[in-house]
C-alpha cells in the first residue's frame, strides 16, 4: 500500500491528490459527527437562507485579532433575505467549543465539536431556507453519498466478476444463457429501470430502508454491463498461456479462475470500479432530486441539490445552495484521476 | 527398469481429422526420451494428451495412457489434478508468457505446492528449489519481467519441481533462448534426472540436442511414429528418410561457405492428407506402395521403424 502511494506520487501527481482528497472526504464523512458545528436538522428560523459566515482576522479599525473571529448577521428584509453584519460585536472562532449534546460514531457522547464560536453562528457554505447550515448538512449528507458508492459498487462487482467470470470461464452454453440474461438488463434505458425498481416500492420508507432500497437498485443495474466486460476479458485471458501451465500444475478451476484469470482484468477493472463510483453518488442524486430517493430532513447531496430545482430566485440569491454539488464535482473528479493513475501504477510491468 | 509411463496406440482428433494415430511408446525411470520432428507433427499434442489438457476440439478417441500403473483415460478433472504438477510437471518453450506477469516468481511457485505447509516452509522449500536450479534466493520477490529468458525458464523448471514429479513433460523447453542459454538450461535438466529420480520426455525439432541430452529418441511426422530407438544410433544410423534427411539438415555437418540442404516441400496439413505413406511426397525413395497405404511399424533391435523400404510387411 505504502509502495503504491509512492508509485502513484512518482508517476501520476494529480491522482496521488486526488487519493488524499478522497481520504480526507471519507474522513469528514465518517467524523461527521464531530466536525459538524450544527446538527443536520437543527433549524435556525432567524437564519433562513443566510449567506456564508466570513472568517476575520482584522476588525473593522483595522486591529489584528490571532484568533479569528465572526461577526453576528440580522435578518433585515425577509422577503428578500437581505442580511445585514453586526460590526460591532466580535465573535471569536475557538476549537473544542461546547455544544449540544450529540452521540459521536454512534459510540459516546459528548457535547464538544472541532470549532464554533460560543456567541453568534457560524455557517462555513450559508444556510438553507429552513436555516439549517449547508456545512453541517454536507458533512452528514457525505455519509449518505459517498457511502452509496463504496456499497453499491462493491455488490455489482461482486456480481459482476461472479457471473462474468463463469460466463467467460466456462462459456458455451452456460455463456449464451448468461449473456442474454445481462442484455435484457441492459435493453432498458438506466435511468427509467432506476424509476420503475423505485416505483415498485412504498414511498414512505424509513430513511434506512431508502438507502439500502437505492443500494440495492443502483447495484442491480450496474452489474450487467461489467459482466459484460469481465466476460470478454476472462474469455482472452483463459486462452493465455499462464492459464494452461497452471492447469498443468493442476491448480482447481477456482483457484484458476480467480488467482490467474479474475487479477489479469484489474488493469480494466480498477478503472472501473472508480470510473462508476461517480455513477452510482449521481445515481442517488438523481433519485434524491426526484424525491424518490433519501427524504428530509436527512440530507444527502442530491436531496439537498434538489431544493435549487425549479427555484430561479434561490439560485440567484442565494447560490451557496450549490455547494453540495461543488462537493459532487469533486469526488467525481478525484476519483476519475485516481482510477486512472491506479491503473497505471498497479500494472508491475511499468514499475 | 520399471516403466514410468506407457502410451498404447493413442489416437486424437476429432470427428474430422485424427491429428495423432497409433502412437505407442513408453519411458523408464530416470530415462529421458526426446521426441523429435518439424513443426505441425503433433509433438506438442502428445504431451498435452498424456497431462489431458488437449485444446476442447480435440479428444482422445482411442488407447491408453498409463503412467504408473493408472490408466489417466478412467479419472476425472478432480483426481487428475491431482497427478498433474504434483506427479507429472510440465515446461514450456515461452516461458515469459508462461508465467503470470501479476505475481512475483515467489508466489507463482509456492502455490503450486500441494503440501500443507506454513508459509515459512513453504518459502524455504520454493528457495531450495531456486538454488536447485541455478537462480538466487532474491528471485523470490522478482517479477517475471523482471528476469531474463533463461532465467524465467528456470523459474518454471523449479515450479515443475516442487513437488517432486516422477515424470517431466518439457515442450521445447529451449526454443526461445541462446544457444549458450540453452545449452546451461539443457545441463540443468540432465543433472536433475538423477538428483531428483526423474524421467524427462522432451519435445525438441533440434535432432542433435535430443541426441546430446536423451537416451531415446522418437522421431514423429504428420501424427505418426515413423523411427524410434536409442539416441546414438539413430542420430549415427538413421534409417528412415525422414530421419535421415533431417539430420543432413543439421549446420554442424557442413563446411563454412556450404550451402545447408533443407528438406523440400512441407509438413502436409493434416486436413488434406492422403491414404499413403504421410511422407511420401518428400521422401526419396518413394515407391509405388508409398502412396497407398501406411507402412506399419518394424520392430528390431530395440528400434521401430515406419518404412516400406526396410521390408514388405504391409498393413492389411
Amino acid at each position: 500500500m505504502k509502495n503504491i502511494l509512492k508509485r502513484l506520487k512518482i508517476r501520476n501527481f494529480v491522482s496521488f491528490v486526488s487519493f488524499w482528497i478522497i481520504l480526507f472526504l471519507y474522513l469528514l464523512a465518517i467524523f461527521a459527527d464531530f466536525i459538524a458545528p450544527y446538527p443536520f436538522n437543527k433549524q435556525f428560523r432567524d437564519y433562513p437562507l443566510c449567506p456564508p459566515t466570513k472568517i476575520h482576522f482584522f476588525d473593522k479599525n483595522k486591529r489584528f485579532h490571532l484568533r479569528p473571529f465572526v461577526y453576528e448577521y440580522k435578518l433585515v428584509n425577509p422577503a428578500l433575505n437581505k442580511y445585514e453584519i453586526l460590526t460591532e460585536k466580535i465573535c471569536p472562532i475557538y476549537f473544542f467549543v461546547k455544544g449540544e449534546k450529540r452521540k459521536i460514531l454512534g459510540l459516546f457522547y459528548s457535547d464538544r465539536y472541532l470549532f464554533g464560536t460560543k456567541e453568534g453562528k457560524i455557517f462555513i457554505f450559508g444556510t438553507d431556507i429552513h436555516g439549517r447550515d449547508i456545512f453541517s448538512r454536507i458533512l452528514y449528507g457525505a455519509r449518505i453519498s459517498l457511502s452509496i458508492g463504496i456499497i453499491g459498487v462493491s455488490i455489482s462487482f461482486f456480481l459482476g466478476f461472479l457471473i462474468g467470470g463463469i460466463s467467460g470461464y466456462f462459456g458455451g452454453k452456460i455463456d449464451n444463457i448468461i449473456m442474454r440474461i445481462v442484455e435484457i438488463f441492459m435493453m432498458f434505458p438506466s435511468f427509467y429501470l432506476m424509476l420503475s425498481l423505485r416505483a415498485a416500492f412504498p414511498i414512505n420508507l424509513s430513511s434506512f430502508q431508502i438507502y439500502l432500497l437505492i443500494v440495492i437498485i443502483l447495484s442491480f443495474i450496474g452489474w450487467a454491463g461489467l459482466a459484460r466486460i469481465i466476460r470478454g476479458m476472462v474469455l482472452s485471458i483463459k486462452e493465455e498461456e499462464y492459464v494452461l501451465a497452471s492447469k498443468a500444475l493442476g491448480l482447481s478451476t477456482f483457484k484458476i479462475i480467480f488467482k490467474h484469470i479474475i487479477p489479469n482484468t484489474f488493469s480494466y477493472s480498477i478503472t472501473a470500479i472508480t470510473l462508476s463510483i461517480p455513477g452510482y453518488i449521481l445515481g442517488e442524486s438523481t433519485l434524491s432530486l426526484l424525491g424518490l430517493g433519501i427524504q428530509e430532513p436527512y440530507p444527502s447531496w442530491g436531496n439537498m441539490l434538489s431544493v435549487c430545482i425549479g427555484n430561479l430566485r434561490i439560485l440567484s440569491t442565494a447560490p451557496w445552495m450549490l455547494t453540495p454539488g461543488f462537493f459532487i464535482f469533486l469526488t467525481i473528479i478525484s476519483f476519475n484521476f485516481l482510477g486512472d493513475g491506479l491503473r497505471d501504477v498497479l500494472d508491475p510491468k511499468n514499475w | 527398469m520399471e516403466e514410468i509411463l506407457k502410451l498404447e496406440n493413442i489416437c486424437v482428433g476429432n470427428e474430422e481429422l485424427k491429428i495423432l494415430k497409433d502412437i505407442d511408446f513408453s519411458i523408464k525411470r530416470n530415462e529421458i526420451v526426446s521426441i523429435v520432428g518439424e513443426s505441425g507433427c503433433g509433438k506438442s499434442m502428445t504431451l498435452r494428451t498424456i497431462i489431458k489438457l488437449l485444446p476442447k476440439n480435440l479428444k482422445i478417441l482411442d488407447g491408453e495412457v498409463i503412467f504408473e500403473g493408472i490408466r489417466l483415460k478412467d479419472l476425472n478433472e478432480k483426481e487428475m489434478n491431482k497427478i498433474r504438477g504434483k506427479k507429472i510437471g510440465m515446461i514450456f518453450q515461452e516461458p515469459s508468457s508462461y508465467l503470470n506477469p501479476l505475481f512475483t516468481i515467489g508466489n507463482q511457485i509456492e502455490e503450486a505446492i500441494r503440501e500443507n505447509l506454513n508459509k515459512e516452509e513453504k518459502k524455504e522449500r520454493v528457495i531450495k528449489v531456486l538454488e536447485e536450479t541455478g537462480l538466487s534466493a532474491n528471485v523470490y520477490y522478482q517479477y517475471p519481467h523482471q528476469l531474463s529468458g533463461g532465467m524465467q525458464q528456470r523459474a518454471m523448471i523449479a515450479m515443475a519441481l516442487i513437488n517432486n514429479p516422477s515424470l517431466l513433460l518439457a515442450d521445447e523447453p529451449t526454443t526461445s533462448l541462446d544457444v549458450t542459454t540453452a545449452f546451461t538450461i539443457i545441463n540443468l535438466l540432465k543433472n536433475l534426472v538423477d538428483q531428483h529420480n526423474l524421467s524427462i520426455l522432451l519435445v525438441t525439432h533440434d535432432i542433435s540436442l535430443a541426441n546430446y541430452i536423451s537416451d531415446r529418441i522418437i522421431v514423429m511426422y504428420a501424427g505418426i511414429i515413423v523411427e524410434t530407438g536409442k539416441a546414438k544410433e539413430i542420430y549415427e544410423n538413421p534409417l528412415h528418410p525422414y530421419t535421415k534427411k533431417l539430420i543432413e539438415c543439421l549446420p554442424e555437418k557442413y563446411k563454412k561457405g556450404e550451402k545447408i540442404k533443407t528438406i523440400k516441400g512441407e509438413v502436409p496439413l493434416l486436413k488434406n492428407l492422403f491414404p499413403g505413406c504421410p511422407f511420401s511426397p518428400r521422401c526419396d525413395y518413394k515407391m509405388k506402395i508409398c502412396e497407398e497405404k501406411v507402412p506399419i511399424e518394424i520392430n528390431f533391435e530395440n528400434r521401430t521403424l515406419r518404412c516400406f523400404k526396410y521390408g514388405d510387411i504391409v498393413e492389411s
